[in-house]
Parts: C-alpha cells; structure tokens; sequence
C-alpha cells in the first residue's frame, strides 16, 4: 500500500499518546484508514484518519509525564500551603500587605483603564490602519500660515480622481439643524456624511440596508437612542423627520438606524443625512473653492497602498489641478496636503482641532504615571516589611539550609509567598475597580466602561505574577542568603540590607510627598484661574443666543437680523427692575475661537486680530473699563455706523502712539474711526494671553479690509443681562416667559456665564481630583507601610526598650528613640521630592498663558502634612511600647 | 463501592469481548456491536471504555503477532477476565429477577 495517512496526525498521535498504548491505538487507526482507501475513497480516508487522532485526544490517552515535572509540580503545590500557613500565621501583618496592595492595585487599575480607553480611540475600525484625516496648510511665509484639519470640499473628487491608491475618500461635516416632528423643534447636530461613509468607518447598521444606508439626498440615518428619542417603539424605517435647512421645512425618510457610537470614537453624531445636499448647503460654486474649508475629508487606501505614495505625489497633482486660476501659477510647497492617520487624532495636539476633540497627552501621561507611583509605594510597602520580617523567619532558612535546600529553592519559595499574596490582592483590586468604575465615572466626569475579554484575564494573572515578583524579589534574596552556622547558633543580629530597605522607606516617602505636593499646585493653580480677576464683571450674568433670520445666510446679514430680533425682547426685559444691563454681541465672554480676521497692512506685515461686534452697552454690561478716548454712547447714530474701540493689546500691536481719532492700518477698511480703548480683558480662558482686539458696532467696514477669517466661535448674536434679585431661577422664569411671547417658535437655549467660565477648567479640575484622590490613597498606603515597620522596630527593640525603663528612661526619650530613624527619612524625602514638584509644575503650567507662583509655603505644608500622618501612625504603636512592663520582656534571660 | 459499577456502554463492550472470545481487538469489538445494534460510534469510543475497563479490573489484554495491514503494528486482544465474568452474571441476574416481576405489573395495570 503506496499511501499513508497525513504524517502530521500521525506525530501528533505519536507525540501524545502514552507509548504503552500507542501501537495498538495507532494499529486501529491505520487499519480503519486502509479500509477506507481500499473502498476508493481517499479523501473520507484521510478526513477519517485526522477527525479519529483529534478524538483520541483525551486525557486517558495521555502520556504520563509525572517522572519529569513532578518534583516541580510537588514543590510548587508545597509553597503554596507553606505560603498560605505562613500569611495565615502573621495575620496583622499579612492584612496590612493585602490591604496596600490591593489599594495600590486598584488604583493602578482604574487609572490604567481610563488611561488604556484614551489611547484605544478609534481602534475598533477594522480599517484603521488605512484611514487618514486630511489637512490643509498654507504656508505664504511671514508668519502667514493657516493650518486646518477642515478641508476644501473639492477634497473628497481630488483624491479619488487623482490618486490610484486611494479607495475611498468621504467627507463628515458637523452642521447644526433645527429638527423635530410637527410643531416644536429643537437645535440638534445632524452629521452631513458623504453616501459611502460607513463603507469606511465601522459603525454598525442595525436597521435598513446595510450597503446603502443613505440612498437618497432626502434619507437620513439615526441612531438608536435617536430613534428611541423620535420614534419610541414605532419602527422608525420610513418615518419622516422635519429639518429646517435654510429656512425651509424639509421632511427626511429615516433609512437606515445605526448602533450608538461607541465613547471610543473621535467621530461622534447621533443623526446623518448625506452630502448630496451639500450642493443646497454651501452652494455648488464652494465645490470648486480651493481656499475655503468646511468638511474632515477622510481617505481609505486600497490594500498595499502606503501614504508615503500619495503624499510624495500630492504637491503635482494640486498644481496640475489648480492651474492658474489664482492670478499667476501657485508657487509648490504653499498649498500643502497631509495626512494624520485614524488613531492618531485623539492624543495628537499638534495638528489643529476639526470636529473630532482631543484629548490633551500630556494628561494621559500624567495619569498613567500616578497610577503607577502608587503601585510602586504598594510593592515597596511590602518590601520593606517582608525584608524587615525576615528575621522571624532565620531559624526555618537555617533548617531548611541544613536539610539541603538550594538558594534557588528557598528563593522560589519565598517568591510563591508574595505571588499568592499579589495575586489575591489583585482578585480583590479586580473587584474593588468594578465596583468603583460608577463613582470613577461621576467623579472624573468620563464615561468609563469595561468589558471583559478573556484576553485581559491573561493580563490580570500576568500582571498579578509581575508584582508578585517586583515585590518579593529583594526580600526572597535577603532570606535566602542568610548565613546558616551564625543562624543556628542563634546570632540574632539584624540581616544585612538595612540601607536598602531604608533608601526604599525614603523612596516610598518622597512619591508621597511628591503627590502631595502635586495635588497642592494644582488646587492653588485652578483656584487662581477661577478667581483671578478677568477684566471685567461676569456674576449672574444670564446669555442667550437669539434668534435670526433664516434667510440670513451673509455675516453681516446674520449679525444684522439677530441683533434686530434682540431689540424686541431687550425693551421687555429692560421693565423688570430685577434685570438691568441687557446687551448684544456676537461673542460669550469666555469662550474661545473669536472672530479671527487677518490682512496684509500696507508696509506688507501681516495682521491678525479679533473681531467682537456689539451693540452699545455691551461693554457697560460687563464693567470693562475705558482708560483713552470715549465708550460707545447710546443712540449715537455715527458710533453705530463708523465708530471702532481697541483693547491695550491693539493699541501696541498696530503701534499706535495715541490711536483716538485714528484708523487701522490697512488700505481697504470701510470708512472708521478709532474713538477710545478699553483696558485688556481675558476674553478667552487663561490658557491664552489676550489678543489684539477690535470691536465695533458695525462689521461691514472692518470686514472689507481684511482677506482671511475664521470662526471657531458661533457669531450669531447672543443677549445678556444681569440679574440682581436674589432667586437666580426667577431670572430665567422671567427669561422663559418673555422668550415665549417674542419668540414663540424658537427654543431657548440660555446659561450662566460663570458656570460657562468654570467650565473652561473642567479638565484641569478633574485631573486635580484624580490625583487627590491618589494621593489620599497613597498616604493610606504608606501609612500601612509605616504601622507595619513601627511594629516591627518595637517587637525587635522591646528588651532595648526595657533595659532604657528600667535605668530611667522617660517615654518621651523612648519615644524619640523609636521613631528618629522614620522622621530623619522623612526629612530626607521632603528633601529630595521639591526639585522633583518643581520640575513637574513648572511644565505643567507651561499649558497656562497665567500661571500661579509656587511659594515655599506649599512644600512646608505638604511636609507638614507628611510629618504629622507619620507622627500619629508612628506614635501610638511608640507610645504603647512605652508602657511596656519591663520584667515581662526582660526575665527570660 | 467504586469500580464496580458498569454503565450500559461498558457492559455492552464487556459482552461483546466473552461473545468474540478470540481475536477480541478494538475494531473487531466495533464491528461486532454494529452489526448487531444499530449504534454509531467510532473506534475512539471503543478504546476509551476499553481502557476504563481495564483499569476496572474486568478484562485483561495482551499484545498478538505482528500484521500486515496495519502498518506493521501489532493488535492487542482483550478477554473477560474472572471479575468481569462475574461482573457479567450479577448484572444478568438482577435484570432477570427485575424482569420477572415485568409481566403480572403489565397485566394488573392494563386490566
């Protein structure tokens, strides 16, 4: 017989079959294969012969491997009692240990899933190894740089026409519509996404055509929670939606529900419609605009493509495309195209900010760091202690020496004692965090979520073995190395190491004062940018952004008809004496992304300023003082036409000497003229100085003058006014009820100003609480590691102690001589943790324009602090050993 | 005690072994219980009851001469052996004094 069975069946039989029983089981095998061959069918033959191997594969067939492993098995199942007997046997100690070590655990793991969520965004698309963001950057030199992740809507043919490696490219633009069903409607994001966007990105269609969700410019597709918040249980397939686009009522054919977006994704909407309406949106001529921006354009390559490819092409293909449409060929390197990959935008502040936020790295960083800090204080925690408790443990080491054990061996067990115990501190850690990710999730403001994987098990069981041995490692050395003749002749000098474990004591020491420290600067820092005086007045400053014309489509005609419609509900709400300084503009007072204008001056500098376009009491609304020249009066028909204010900035910016009764720099400004200045404001937050600003009544002649703008701020008008009564939720039922007679079919969307201030430092103020809470923990853990050592120096100094009583000694020389050794390390980490803060601070505050000063008066009290927790831990354990009665400790010998 | 219960599987092999009586290898012990019941098992399955029984103490094996048509490799032969014989007549008799019993039940219920 010319044919055998598959050889690598025939191995792995062989390989794992007990060889008693081999032969004839393989004997069996060959012959059912033969039988089979005999009858023609060769292929059931050899899927006979593999599915019969795979079925012998049961434990009763295996191959008894006892004789080698078995003193390894024997020995490992013997530590692991010896080493549960042993943590069973010291019980305080052994709590104290579990206990630090499962907060240190538990924090590492919270902090590591929050830190592990921040870098895993976007990382479900399947694709996303081959997905890019585009970005613009024009570059004319001088400083006359625009740098944009919004894209020119040509992108999306640009790339698809021109570039063989590129599959697909799709636009996503953020657009805000009015929607509802019947009557009411509400201002809602709806997502205008190219037809064959989730081709690209996976966002899972639960209802409708998955290969089509958006066939028509009149379909749009909504998520789940959506479609529960519109439609409740009603299928929501082919139901219409109301969408006010440009002023006219269009309905929307619901065709497709997507699965909600996961937290994980730059790309957030919960409504899509698709951008074949693009052409009614922004005018078909924008199709053809190379200079102005509106949509993320996102590319997929085809399989091999690279992008090195594409970008190394790019600077060709756009002046071949471009022409000389622009007055004269476009010198190369001008107009740049690149492209950050998918998974990049999240943690990657350097390029500008699109539609998708970004998170700040430096914060992950941070985190991640914290968490791990604290794991540290934990292991050493229970270095210092196990090292510390192996004096109690010599007369075994000699023993077991005596008997034959090998430095090897004993290390090992040592090592299975700190593996169990890091391991149950991790199965507990495991549980704490699942319990707390809810109180995490409010406290941070994130939305943490875990799943679990069995992948993660794996993880967990690793990382429990990790610090198991990062922990255990030093004493199991100390253990093992003691000298066996000096043991059993029953020296009991302490064990060499005591520098080491001291260094780690101070180590520990200086990671707490550090966390400390930190916590302190921050609190200081965000406190001073809550409090630091802005320039101008904001308490109970109520806004509302108003209504406009839906024909408005123009800036200055958007400006114009909100403003107007601020006039007719600013009379009604000037009749409440409760309610004074009511005012126009068209931007919030601390929010960021002001109208930024640029133009080239006439000696070829390139300007670039501000623009807030108020009405004449604006100012006075807010206190904001005038140090030149004159304020905006009230019904001065020139100052609404032709009048401009500068801020101090301004004024050195364009170099004016005295600016009143002057005009800016610039050839093709309408007619103006400059009437006062107002001192600097922060009108941004106080991650940023204060800019050159301008601010008019009248945009028109500041608008002619300049050649680029960018809104990153909404500029349609707000209201504001302030209130003095002294119930703020009366203000805004005075609000509603005069909205609803002005404007009965608008919502009002209103806040407080403050609260839109305090905001602006939302993610410094939960960073601060992150690291509070972990340094509340991390003093927990090194308070046990200092109970733990403090019990130690006294059961070992308990005759010294005695011998001191019994010639006189006072508790408090006692009590000096117990705890000198901690308060000297702890001097020492103080020490050594300030140059550390202050190097972390100072780049730290590097985010902020205003930064707080750091005093000595903070590290005296984080010191202080550090001192007193150590006192009271260090001293009641000191002050009982005081009372000792010395006969009890002393008749023995 | 343990070990010395036999399920329905085992008892049917440990039949088929005092039934063959020669040449009682795994295949043969397979081929026999097809043709006579209409089970479906593979040759694994054999094996398995067969290595249970053994440990149980009721049939003993010994290797045979070498092959042809097996790759060389020898067959190895199974036999009742006094405990499993035994094992074979207690599981009979209770059975049998159980069925007796079968009929006057069958008649008083139906009447």
């Amino acid at each position: 017989m010319s044919q055998n069975p598959p050889k690598w069946a025939d191995r792995f039989l062989a390989w794992y079959c007990n060889p008693d029983l081999l032969e004839d089981l393989q004997g069996d095998l060959y012959e059912v294969y033969y039988q089979h061959l005999d009858q023609d069918k060769p292929t059931k033959a050899k899927w006979l012969f593999i599915w019969l191997v795979l079925r012998s594969f049961r434990p009763s067939v295996f191959r008894r491997t006892e004789h080698h492993n078995n003193s390894f098995l024997a020995m490992t199942r013997n530590n692991i009692k010896i080493a549960l007997r042993v943590l069973w046997m010291d019980r305080t100690n052994s709590a104290i240990n579990l206990l630090g070590l499962t907060i240190g655990i538990s924090c590492f793991l919270l902090l590591g899933l929050y830190v592990k969520q921040e870098l895993s965004y976007d990382d479900f698309h399947t694709q996303k190894d081959r997905i890019y963001r585009m970005w613009l950057k024009e570059d004319y030199g001088e400083g006359k740089i625009f740098f944009n992740s919004n894209t020119p809507l040509r992108f999306e043919r640009l790339m698809e026409d021109n570039f063989p490696e590129v599959a697909r490219a799709v636009h996503y633009i953020e657009e805000s519509f009015l929607v509802g069903r019947g009557e009411s409607r509400i201002d809602e994001r709806v997502a205008v996404i190219s037809p064959d966007f989730f081709e690209v990105f996976d966002f899972p269609i639960g209802k409708g055509s998955a290969s089509n969700p958006l066939p028509s410019r009149s379909d749009m597709a909504v998520s789940t929670s959506y479609a529960n918040k519109y439609f409740g249980d009603t299928d929501p397939i082919g139901q219409t939606l109301g969408v006010e686009v440009l002023g006219e009522i269009r309905g929307f054919n619901i065709s497709a529900v997507f699965q909600d977006i996961p937290t994980e994704s730059s790309i957030q909407f919960d409504m899509a419609i698709s951008t074949e309406n693009g052409g009614d949106l922004y005018g078909d001529r924008m199709y053809q605009a190379w200079f102005s921006i509106i949509p993320e354009t996102y590319v997929l390559l085809k399989d091999q493509a690279t992008i090195a490819t594409v970008e190394s092409k790019m600077q060709d293909v756009v002046l071949s495309q471009m022409g000389d449409a622009n007055d004269g060929p476009m010198p190369r390197d001008q107009y740049n195209i690149g492209f950050q990959p998918l998974t990049d935008i999240h943690l990657n502040p350097a390029i500008p900010l699109g539609f998708a936020p970004v998170s700040n790295p430096q914060y992950v960083f941070i985190l991640g760091a914290i968490g791990l800090l604290v794991l540290v204080i934990a292991c050493i925690n229970y270095t210092t202690l196990a090292a510390g408790q192996s004096l109690k443990r010599a007369k075994e080491v000699g023993v077991r020496k005596v008997l034959g054990a090998a430095r090897s061996t004993l290390v090992y067990q040592y090592l299975t004692e700190s593996i169990v115990l890091a391991l149950m501190a991790m199965l507990i850690g495991i549980l704490i965090t699942l319990a707390l990710i809810p109180t995490f999730n409010v406290l941070t403001g994130s939305e943490l979520l875990y799943s679990f994987d069995w992948s993660h098990f794996a993880i967990f069981l690793s990382a429990g073995l990790v610090i198991g041995l990062v922990a255990g490692a030093y004493p199991a050395l100390v253990i093992s190395g003691f000298n066996v003749i000096g043991i059993l002749k029953g020296n009991k000098s302490a064990p060499g190491g005591l520098n080491v474990r001291r260094a780690l004591v101070v180590l520990q020491f200086v990671i707490t004062v550090f966390l400390i420290s930190t916590a302190l600067i921050m609190r200081d820092q965000i406190q001073y940018l809550m409090t630091k005086d802005l320039g101008y007045n904001y308490a109970t400053v109520v806004t509302a952004e108003l209504p406009r014309d839906s024909e408005a489509d123009r800036l200055s005609t958007i400006i114009s008809s909100g403003m107007d419609n601020g006039e007719l509900i600013k009379a009604k709400l000037e009749a409440y004496p409760e309610i004074s300084n009511v005012a126009m503009g068209s931007h919030l007072l601390g929010s960021n992304g002001w109208a930024n204008l640029a133009y080239t001056d006439p000696n070829e500098v390139f300007r670039r300023f501000r623009l807030l376009v108020v009405d004449a009491n604006y100012l006075d609304a807010f206190d904001i003082p005038i140090v030149a020249g004159r304020r905006f009066e009230d019904g001065n028909g020139l100052d609404q036409r032709q009048s401009i204010l500068l801020n101090e900035t301004a004024v050195s910016y364009f170099g004016f000497d005295d600016p009143i009764g002057k005009k800016l720099p610039g050839n093709s400004f309408g007619e103006h003229i400059i009437i006062g200045v107002v001192k600097d404001f922060n009108y941004s937050s106080l991650h940023s100085e204060i800019e050159p600003l301008v601010i008019t009544q009248n945009i028109i002649p500041i608008v002619q003058g300049v050649s680029d703008y960018d809104f990153k701020d909404s500029y349609s008008p707000k209201l504001v006014f302030t209130y003095s009564g002294s119930q703020l939720t009366d203000a805004t039922e005075i609000l509603e009820r005069e909205w609803e007679a002005t404007f009965p079919n608008e919502a009002l969307e209103y806040e407080f100003l403050d609260q839109r201030i305090r905001s602006q430092y939302e993610n410094e103020a939960r960073m601060n609480k992150l690291i509070s809470v972990a340094t509340v923990l991390s003093i927990v853990i090194a308070s046990l590691g200092l109970l733990g050592l403090i019990m130690l120096v006294v059961a070992s100094k308990l005759k010294e102690i005695s011998i001191r009583k019994v010639m006189g000694a006072s508790p408090f020389t006692i009590l000096f001589v117990l705890s000198r050794g901690f308060m000297v390390q702890l001097l020492i980490a103080i020490a050594l943790s300030v140059p550390l803060t202050l190097w972390f601070a100072d780049s730290w505050l590097e985010n902020f324009a205003y930064q707080t000063q750091i005093g000595p008066g903070l590290f005296v009290i984080s010191g202080l602090l550090a001192i007193i927790v150590s006192a009271i831990v260090i001293g009641y354990h000191a002050w009982r050993a005081t009372r000792v009665n010395p006969i009890k400790s002393l008749r023995m010998e | 005690m343990r070990g010395e219960n036999i399920g329905e599987l085992e008892e049917l092999v440990l039949l088929t072994i005092g039934a063959i009586y020669k040449e009682a290898y795994a295949l043969a012990i397979l081929e026999e219980i097809k043709q006579n019941t209409d089970r479906s098992m593979d040759v694994t399955a054999v094996h398995s009851v067969l290595r249970r029984l053994e440990k149980k103490g009721f049939v003993t094996s010994k290797m045979g001469g070498a092959t042809q048509d097996r790759g060389g490799r020898r067959k190895r032969f199974f036999s009742l052996t006094q405990a499993g014989r035994k094992m074979l007549d207690q599981t009979m008799a209770l059975r049998m004094s159980l069925y007796n019993k079968l009929p006057r039940l069958t008649f008083s219920t139906l009447s």
